[in-house]
């Protein structure tokens, strides 16, 4: 998976478990960039009595660094809190909810959203609160609550609970900001598409599983997470307040136009469990996720749980991952007589150096780039002066659509296809014109083709309205 | 009485810093009021100060507070801790904190 249930810890924590990070120039408003960071990994629709939500108990960051130094400059956070209608009732709802106000609504999520800039602030700001963690500017930081009691929409429960979904409830939950900003927080259908079943038995593509070392015939992929939801944080920022100097850039090649982006979530340092839970102590983080499948596939087991506890600007620590990938090693050993170039490439991976530390600095392919500078840290990095594609491919950057994945990350990027054929050994001779890749490098797959129109929306926050628990799974 | 001033009378009491005044009441306290088990008489506050001994022999001691976080060398507090605890292992004694 991208990054749900990645590492030990997290994985006994889902309200935390940060599973997928987005960020890109939204396709219907290109003069803003929109960040989905989500949780709550591999809801099975029918989740009651208890459905599911966000943890009051977590602070959810989403950070932004426009400087290139792996430091947040801007930090969203959001907090949640949850109200009960009738604390004498077991029931989520005791009639339909037609509305976001309807009294049929017992169990209800509101949130707050804050957002913290580095520097010193007005005369009259806040001083900010953010979790702790090495290398972070916010020593002098400033906090700006930018709104305030925001309604989460319910779960998708089935017809009579929750009709007409998305008119009702989720679109209306989409909330428009005085400060600029657009954001909705709630439950969504599942983004990232991903045949886990096959690729976690021993790296099989189902597709080229008659060449794996234990071979079976070949099939089709099997898309794992087609009929799960997750909780989506989504928010739509006018680019003019994200980048360093206040502007909307043009020029691709300019540093000001690209963003460093990730997210994660932090819990109070104690927790006593006693009549009532209390909390004390600094907020500490546990879950963070820049670049999709780095803490998953990257950094190993013994590594994870400390992974999640830090931040971008101390990666150089797995930099020996990212030039020696396990899987890159693994792969000639799974499918024998397939990446024999791979096999014998041993020099260290400057071309995934560059797509997930440092950026793909100018010049090697024509009209992009994205980097941040020489420090290495695991971050989405979003190039704002590249306009959105007309017609998204898929494989992103590989397909030749430079609006897509490593140029941030859309929701529908077929980030599993990506990420194997560059470990592989396709994107070698970025850096290294002397290799020839395998053959097999360029057309790898796990065989999934998602349903986009099914499965996502053109308009924020893209992803698709939740599957109601009632009709999913199907008889 | 010409020498009697303010200065020289908190000087004779052994207050004539603050540091002395921070340091000697834990001690005088430590003396005085014995650790005594008792029930509790109210819930643990939603945001309770939360005390964690980090090392016996240099008396380090971590205080969380809020959202705050801090370590402190406290020979004193800890001995009165580690009593309250149990432990036979006390720190020494002398005013090297």
């Amino acid at each position: 998976m991208s990054s749900h249930r990645e590492a030990p810890e997290i994985s006994q924590d889902p309200v935390a478990d940060n599973t997928d990070v987005y960020a890109f120039v939204s396709p219907d408003d290109p003069s803003t960039v929109t960040i989905i960071s989500n949780f709550v990994p591999l809801q099975n629709p029918p989740g009651g009595p208890n459905f599911f939500e966000f943890g009051d108990d977590v602070l959810y960051s989403i950070y932004v660094d426009n400087d290139g130094d792996a430091r947040p400059e801007i930090e969203y956070q959001f907090q949640f809190t949850t109200t009960l209608r009738n604390p004498n009732t077991f029931l989520y709802n005791t009639g339909p909810i037609d509305s976001l106000t309807s009294t049929n609504w017992n169990k209800r999520q509101f949130y707050t959203v804050t957002r913290i800039d580095a520097g010193v602030g007005p005369k009259n700001s806040t001083v900010a609160q953010t979790a702790e963690g090495p290398g972070f500017e916010f020593a002098k930081a400033h906090a700006t609550v930018l709104g305030t009691n925001l309604a989460c929409p319910p779960c998708n429960i089935g017809p009579r609970s929750t009709p007409n979904y998305q008119a009702n409830l989720g679109a209306p939950a989409v909330h428009s900001l005085p400060s600029g900003e657009t954001v909705f927080c709630g439950q969504r259908r599942e983004g990232f598409y991903v045949d886990l079943g096959s690729i976690f038995d021993l790296g099989a593509l189902r597709p080229f599983q008659n060449l794996h070392v234990i071979p079976f015939p070949a099939g089709p992929g099997v898309d794992a997470t087609q009929g799960l939801n997750i909780h989506t944080i989504a928010i739509k920022v006018p680019i003019t307040r994200l980048t360093a100097d206040g502007s909307q850039p043009t020029n691709v090649a300019s540093s000001t136009a690209v963003l460093g982006i990730w997210s994660g979530a932090s819990r109070r340092k104690v927790r006593i469990f006693d009549t009532h839970n209390t909390m004390s102590g600094p907020w500490i983080q546990v879950s963070r996720l820049g670049n999709p499948l780095f803490n998953e596939v990257i950094v190993p087991l013994g590594k994870k749980d400390e992974w999640n506890g830090e931040n971008p600007v101390g990666d150089v620590e797995y930099l020996p991952n990212v030039q020696h990938p396990e899987l890159a090693a693994l792969l000639p050993s799974l499918y024998p007589g397939v990446f024999p170039n791979l096999k014998n490439y041993a020099n260290a991976r400057a071309d995934l150096v560059a797509i997930l530390l440092t950026g793909i600095p100018g010049g090697i392919i024509a009209g992009f780039q994205n980097f941040t500078g020489p420090t290495l840290a695991d971050m989405l990095r979003l190039n704002v002066a590249i306009p959105p594609a007309s017609s998204p491919n898929l494989l992103g950057l590989l397909g030749g659509d430079l609006a897509g994945f490593p140029n941030g990350r859309r929701v529908q990027d077929d980030i599993v296809n990506i990420e194997l054929r560059a470990i592989a050994g396709a994107t070698i001779p970025l850096v290294d014109p002397s290799f020839t890749p395998d053959a097999a490098a360029g057309v790898i797959s796990q065989g999934l083709a998602p349903n986009i129109a099914d499965r996502y929306q053109t308009t924020f926050p893209y992803l698709g309205p939740p599957l109601d628990g009632f009709h999913h799974p199907s008889a | 009485m010409a020498n009697f001033n303010r200065r020289a009378f908190l000087r004779n009491i052994g207050l004539a810093s603050g540091t002395a005044v921070i340091a000697a009441a834990p001690a005088a306290a430590a003396a005085l009021d014995p650790v005594v088990e008792t029930r509790p008489s109210a819930p643990i506050p939603n945001e309770p100060i939360v005390v964690i001994v980090r090392d016996h022999d240099r008396g380090e001691v971590t205080v969380l507070s809020g959202k705050t976080e801090k370590t402190y060398r406290d020979r004193t507090l800890v001995r009165r801790l580690l009593k309250a605890a149990g432990h036979n292992h006390l720190p020494a004694s002398s005013g090297r904190v």
